[in-house]
């Protein structure tokens, strides 16, 4: 069953192609931004661009930096700075990679570290174009880490960078009403965000020295809510059988609803996306040449493998159809935004990502996903250094092994980090899975 | 080995066996909870025994099947020793502490026995945001609630400062052991330290006063003179769980005296004590948010508290040559600012040595080697310094 020769590989979509040229022009653009005279502010986690964007500041985020690079294969010099200053290789690998362009952006700063590592001159790159932060925001759901992170970088800039702290309640359910996006636990916790968040946009005023644009930020949050809708009606075609799009399609989607700009281009996108998995469903055309399996994936991507895994699927006759990373996150309730006073539902949202919630309430969505997408099997990709992602894999595994009776598989990787990648382990037990559920296909003809 | 301390190093080897023992003994209910922060102290005036479960020494099996192997030790450990049965005894679990690690095992604890009920009340890691107090007091409100609904009792203001007297008293004796050893008027190894701590993690608070009062009434003043050749040092780290005694033997054994520290199972965990005046949940609330000036947390955030100046402040004044730092494997925490602790050390011409430890697999000869390297690197500094 090991393929050795690429004989199939994924039928990707055309409407990535726009995607790619979104990503690349928000990144052009935001490397120019201190050259425009606009602010820059690096932030983590949630999705705070809209807020931002009305504020007419620049903004990087954390991970997609890191991700990019790595989807470059340009992540080997920031992770190799932040190693030599010390920072261990099992840190988080997005914050390990984003430390070390911090560092790396400073050696254009007069008052940056001036003991970089020795021979760091030759490491220039894409990191080093990030312009250095005029403002941090740190809003990380669940994961200490992500605060961790943001307090070294504050402390990487010699603390001169002013810094705002969201602290994110974790829906952890102590009460039997606690029940996912409603319950008092809830609606205090989203309460409490959306007096931080309100406190945030005091802080960008005082760091612009401008009024907040209220209205500009209804009209991004416009679009932004128009562009998450129409990803959850495409997403939701693609239970069709085969599968018009993958896994591997909606992790090429998560920049329009995580940090690019929100404006018509995002709408356009997912229109076009929708549109053409729609002529794939009248056509018949699957994802992957031919569909005979349809798995679940659970764990977030390994951003360096994207079109690799797609081809490495499609060559087993199998389409991840859905996954956790992808379906659960990214504005995913979008019809509770109010867009003429989006905080409360911007609140609701970040507070109920995947990694928000608690093990419990993961487990009812993963086996709802399961259950809507026609899913045969489940793909848990252990993340390396995101516990926050993988750390309910084994209750999810079970779970979903005793209610569905689906087969398993549970393989090591990580996101930005390729050494945790073991192809052989991948193969070998992917392959386990996909003849076990032919096993439990020929014992059901049985039956 | 004092009455007193053959006491703490029998619970401490055995921490559940004693609160079983408690239970059958007393009737009444034991409450876990989990590392850093969380105030006994509520838990406590309910009429339970609070007991902080720890990390163990078996090695873990069944626990593999709960959680991955790039977890910290004691986030394994517990979700081991849970799945083994070893907590059933305990009748409720409540924590409060955001750290990804340790919420992901709570969680993971709370799926592998349904019937217990495990509240967690999140105390806000950042310290000195404008709504950390009025925050942090609500939590430890709900986290009273839930107590009294859970135990079916009522919580009065005067249960919970009695409970805060009889925990301040817990700390001041232990504090006064610190003083006492730091000048040279008793002698404590820090395997001895860490039977007086982690019992009173365990122990009912009462009876570890009386053993302690016990303890420094025979002790105090009977600082052993450390031999010539014996270096002082000062080790940092391990923010949850206690170190190997293994590991402290070593580190002993190589000719170091330990003279201080700000482990948790150490100074960290009695650093502060809480008001006794007031409200008594705007007290609790207080040593809060107060315990990270005090002795800095990694977990806590705090824009003008560094780790690294005060270790290194610390350190000086306890007359150590050094400074070892224990860091557990897969600690994010402490992994984001040991580079920090670094730089300000090397800085300062101060020597420091790094041990990671794990669970299972650490190498004593390996450490052994280091700890030996590092006492003659420190023997051979101070020859020099008296030499000029």
């Amino acid at each position: 069953m090991n393929v050795q020769a690429p004989i199939k590989t994924a039928n990707r979509l055309q409407a990535t192609k726009m995607n790619n040229k979104l990503v690349s022009e928000y990144w052009e653009e935001l490397f120019r931004a201190p050259e425009e005279g606009k602010l820059v502010c690096w932030y983590e986690g949630i999705q705070l661009n809209p807020i931002l964007q009305a504020a007419d500041v620049a903004w990087c985020h954390g991970e997609a930096m890191s991700a990019l690079l790595a989807a470059r294969n340009e992540e080997l010099p920031s992770q190799q700075m932040a190693e030599e200053l010390g920072y261990d290789r099992e840190l988080c690998s997005y914050a390990r990679t984003h430390v070390g362009c911090a560092a790396m952006t400073q050696r254009s700063t007069p008052e940056g570290i001036t003991a970089l590592p020795e021979g760091s001159a030759e490491l220039k790159g894409l990191a080093e174009r990030m312009p250095v932060p005029d403002m941090i925001i740190s809003a990380y759901p669940f994961c200490s880490t992500g605060q961790q992170w943001d307090d070294i970088l504050y402390r990487t800039f010699g603390k001169k960078v002013p810094i705002f702290n969201i602290s994110m309640p974790w829906i952890w359910g102590n009460k039997a009403s606690a029940k996912y996006i409603s319950g008092p636990e809830f609606e205090e916790a989203t309460a409490f965000m959306v007096k931080q968040l309100r406190e945030c946009i005091s802080f960008i005023e005082e760091q612009t020295g401008k009024p907040y644009d209220w209205d500009k930020l209804t009209e991004i949050m416009t679009y932004t809510k128009k562009a998450a809708e129409l990803k959850l009606e495409a997403q939701d075609l693609c239970k069709a059988t085969p599968s018009p799009a993958s896994f591997f399609e909606w992790t090429n989607s998560i920049a329009p609803v995580n940090f690019l700009p929100g404006d018509q281009k995002i709408v356009d996108y997912f229109t076009n996306k929708r549109d053409e998995i729609q002529r794939r469903i009248n056509d018949g055309v699957g994802s992957v040449p031919e569909e005979r399996y349809r798995l679940f994936w659970d764990g977030i991507m390994n951003w360096n493998k994207i079109g690799w895994l797609a081809d490495k699927f499609a060559q087993y006759d199998a389409c991840v159809v859905s996954g956790r990373y992808t379906h659960m996150a990214f504005w995913q309730e979008p019809q509770v935004i109010d867009v003429n006073d989006p905080l409360e539902g911007m609140a609701i949202n970040y507070l109920s990502c995947p990694i928000s919630i608690s093990a419990p309430q993961i487990i009812d969505k993963v086996v709802e996903h399961c259950e809507d997408y026609k899913i045969d099997g489940l793909l848990l990709h252990g993340a390396h250094t995101c516990r926050a992602f993988s750390y309910p894999q084994f209750l999810i595994a079970d779970a979903v092994g005793k209610r569905l009776e689906m087969p398993v598989a549970m393989f090591e990787g990580d996101m930005v980090d390729e050494s945790y990648y073991k192809d052989e382990i991948v193969n070998s037990r992917v392959e386990a899975m996909l003849e076990q559920i032919d096993a439990k296909r020929a014992r059901d003809r049985w039956v | 080995m004092h009455t007193a301390l053959k006491k703490f190093k029998a619970v401490s080897v055995d921490p559940n066996g004693y609160a079983q023992q408690w239970k059958r003994e007393n009737g009444g209910k034991v409450v876990g909870t989990f590392a850093m922060h969380f105030p006994a102290e509520i838990i406590h005036a309910s009429g339970a025994l609070p007991v902080l479960l720890q990390a163990d020494n078996e090695p873990i099996t069944v626990g593999h099947a709960g959680m991955y192997p790039f977890f910290c030790s004691y986030t394994r450990s517990l979700v081991d020793q849970n799945a083994k049965g070893v907590f059933d005894y305990v009748d409720l679990i409540l924590f409060g502490d955001h750290c990804v690690q340790l919420l992901s095992a709570a969680d993971v604890i709370r799926v592998q026995k349904p019937d217990r009920h495990v509240g967690f009340h999140q105390l806000i890691p950042a310290l000195k945001d404008n709504w950390s107090f009025e925050n942090a007091e609500k939590t430890l409100r709900s986290a009273i609630a839930d107590i009294e609904e859970q135990m079916g009792v009522n919580i009065s203001d005067a249960d919970l400062s009695n409970s805060i007297a009889l925990f301040n008293r817990n700390r001041d004796l232990i504090r006064e052991i610190y003083d006492l050893r730091r000048a040279g008027e008793m002698t404590i190894t820090s395997l001895e330290m860490q039977y007086i701590v982690k019992s009173s993690m365990v122990m009912d608070k009462a009876a570890h006063n009386d053993l302690l009062a016990g303890l420094l009434a025979d002790m105090k003043g009977q600082g052993a003179e450390q031999s010539g050749g014996v270096v002082p040092v000062f080790l940092s780290g391990h923010m949850c769980h206690a170190p190997k005694l293994e590991l402290l033997t070593t580190i002993e054994d190589c000719g170091t005296a330990v003279v201080d520290d700000d482990l948790y199972h150490g100074f960290r965990y009695v650093s502060i004590n809480a008001s006794e005046d007031g409200d008594p949940v705007k007290s609790l609330t207080d040593w809060y948010i107060d315990r990270n000036v005090v002795v800095p947390c990694p977990t806590r955030l705090d824009p003008a508290v560094d780790w690294d100046g005060w270790l290194l402040d610390r350190v000086r004044a306890s007359g150590a040559k050094g400074l070892i730092v224990l860091l557990p494997k897969f600690c994010e925490p402490h992994y984001f600012y040991y580079p920090r602790i670094k730089k300000t050390f090397e800085e300062a011409g101060l020597p420091h040595l790094l041990l990671e430890t794990e669970h299972e697999t650490m190498a004593g000869g390996d450490v052994r080697t280091r700890v030996e390297a590092f006492t003659e690197m420190l023997k051979q500094g101070s020859k020099d310094t008296a030499a000029a």
